[in-house]
């Protein structure tokens, strides 16, 4: 049973982390940079 | 303190600083695909692996790419190390102990410590995990974090270097070309250095020696009654040591074959050893230095880093030794040696190995903190208050004094990036780094760097002062007791590794909050790091003018250093007031806790 929470924290995390580089990449679209 | 300790720092640092050059052209060599010396024996190599693999050299990657690529190797080594664990007790190989599998929690927060180059360490090696575990499940891993971490630096520094591209390189090469030109090669050759000293390269079950002078060991049996057993042997653990020390310095991960990690003699037998250990930590990250000129055609702004990362590294080992050499205030009227003299080292040698003194600890305990390293020659549990407020004070601004291979590159660009931007400020102008326009987007994702670090550190920190789960692992209570915590918290976020060891982190809450802390405070903070680097990418050059900030200049090097400081200062002052300085101010009162 906690080797299956483990493995399921780790890939959320993971794809949490995907999410975030979409997330710090449309923040982008926000700014009007010179 | 005494003028050999100073000799001994100083030819370090002479040491560092002669080999930075040959290393950081080297290295750029590598990551440029320029034609190096190795490419006779290594290209085959190199190319078999992308025909293997179905890697694309030539195709490069957006910032994005780079960051997801690196996101789901990451995850995919976590989950084999994972596994390995589990299972290390069902694969009849290497496991001449037969050791049980690791258990759940303890396996995970192993397996998030060494994908991020932390090598936290919550077990005892030697009778926790066996051969294979050591060398498939976790010295693999001291290359793969080590590589990336590299590949994500020179990732930087090419956002810095080109010009309207949005293109960072291939992170899938960038990976095999530090793994197969710069650590592999050095790893075969220091290896054989280190056994060459006494470090132990072998599969062989544990030894057993008689004692020449048997012990006794009285321990409190269930009815309170006390129970004396006779010791006359003694478990000598062996092991594959060498092969993983080399990389466990070269490539900052820290993480000991044995518990007592660089203070075993089968680890770091010798002074020469031990000197080489210290060496091997900046080899790369100094490197990494004249890299940076290299490949952004401005040699002098790579010194002007170095020179920043040398400042603050003196300041470290200069306080470190001071505050080691001062006697324990409480052991005043105790008949000891209080100062250097003859064959006694003076200070406080507690937690220290006689053979490497006082200079050599505090200058392990300061490049080991600068750098994620985290491996020890001494306890940094056992260090005057002060003294061990400079390793947790070197984690706190990020690791960035020569740093981890890789990752205090990146880190110290990104302070280069607010520090140009603060010039910017000053004199009205938008701040430019190398004809770079650094522009609200870049600031925001630096921001976003430094903000997560303090988060996750003080976050967790606060609970684990507050809740029973977190008090129960103490054995120091008061101002040393928050240090324990603090320490571990930061070690976690910084990838370091090290502890104060009092701590005792093998709990689930540790084992958990540890490793959630260690994922965030790798993977949370390469992201925006990567988006400044995609974003440069993508820049003009701006012709340099009047109102361009100079970053090849002594007064550039000193607003970094100040700026560093600052933050990091502004930041944790408040807890390390709480901590260690104010444990030192109650030593000096002759007040302790227990």
């Amino acid at each position: 049973m906690s080797d299956i929470a483990f493995l399921s924290a780790s890939l959320v995390f993971f794809f949490v982390a995907i999410l975030y580089v979409y997330g710090c990449q449309s923040l982008k679209g926000g700014h009007k940079d010179a | 303190m005494t003028p050999n300790g100073w000799l001994q720092i100083a030819v370090f640092f002479v040491l560092v600083l002669v080999a930075a050059k040959p290393m950081g052209l080297y290295m750029a060599q590598v990551y440029e695909r320029k034609k190096t010396w190795l490419d006779p024996v290594l290209g085959p190599v190199e190319r078999l692996l992308y025909r293997m693999t179905g890697v694309d050299a030539d195709a490069e990657m957006g910032w994005m790419e780079y960051g997801a690529a690196m996101l789901i190797f990451s995850l995919a080594t976590l989950l084999l190390t994972y596994v390995i664990e589990r299972l290390q007790h069902a694969i009849p190989l290497w496991n001449p102990q037969h050791l049980a599998a690791v258990e759940p929690y303890l396996a995970w927060n192993t397996a998030a410590s060494f994908t991020t180059n932390t090598n936290w360490q919550a077990y005892v090696p030697e009778q926790t995990m066996s051969y294979l575990t050591e060398m498939v499940g976790l010295a693999t891993h001291n290359f793969w974090s080590a590589a990336t971490g590299m590949a994500l630096a020179i990732a930087f520094i090419r956002g810095i270097a080109r010009r309207e591209s949005k293109k960072l390189g291939n992170f899938w090469v960038d990976l095999t070309r530090g793994t197969l030109w710069v650590l592999l090669p050095i790893c075969v050759v220091y290896a054989l250095a280190l056994v060459s000293q006494g470090v132990v390269q072998n599969l062989k079950p544990y030894d057993t020696a008689t004692l020449v002078e048997p012990q006794s060991s009285t321990t409190t049996g269930t009815d309170g009654k006390p129970i004396t057993t006779a010791v006359t042997t003694q478990t000598i653990a062996q092991g594959p040591a060498a092969s993983q020390e080399a990389i466990k310095m070269l490539g900052t991960n820290g993480g000991g074959f044995f518990n007592a990690n660089s203070s075993h003699p089968y680890e770091n037998p010798t002074p020469l050893s031990n000197l080489l250990e210290m060496f091997s930590i900046f080899l790369i990250p100094a490197g990494l230095c004249v890299t940076l000129g290299q490949i952004t055609g401005t040699p002098k702004h790579g010194w002007a880093v170095f020179a920043a990362m040398s400042i603050l590294w003196f300041a470290g080992v200069a306080t470190c030794y001071w505050a080691e050499s001062q006697p324990n205030p409480l052991l005043h009227g105790v008949d000891q040696h209080v100062a250097a003299a003859g064959v006694s080292p003076g200070g406080n040698m507690e937690g220290k190995e006689v053979r490497f003194g006082i200079a050599n600890s505090a200058l392990f305990v300061t490049v080991t903190t600068d750098a994620s390293c985290g491996a020890v020659n001494a306890m940094h549990d056992s260090l005057m208050p002060l003294g061990g407020l400079v390793p947790i004070s070197n984690i706190h601004l990020g690791e960035i004094i020569f740093g981890g291979v890789g990752a205090g590159m990146y880190g110290m660009l990104i302070f280069v990036i607010l520090t140009v931007f603060i010039a910017g400020l000053m004199v009205g102008r938008t701040p430019e780094y190398l004809g770079k326009k650094v522009e609200a987007y870049d600031v925001q994702m630096s921001m976003l760097y430094f903000l997560i670090f303090p988060v996750v550190i003080l976050g967790f920190s606060a609970i684990s002062v507050l809740a029973p789960f977190g008090l129960s692992s103490l054995s120091n209570h008061g101002p040393h007791g928050l240090s324990q915590i603090l320490y571990a918290y930061t070690s976690a976020a910084g990838n370091n590794g090290s502890a104060f060891a009092g701590l005792n982190a093998n709990t689930h809450w540790y084992n958990s909050t540890l490793g959630i802390t260690m994922l965030a405070g790798r993977f949370l903070m390469i992201v925006p790091m990567l988006a400044v680097a995609g974003n440069l990418a993508t820049k003009k050059i701006v012709p340099p003018s009047l109102g361009t900030f100079p970053v090849t200049s002594s007064l550039f090097t000193v607003l970094l250093v100040g700026v560093i400081v600052i933050v990091g200062a502004l930041t944790f002052f408040p807890v390390l007031s709480l901590g260690p300085i104010l444990e030192h101010l109650l030593l000096r009162s002759g007040i302790s806790f227990s």
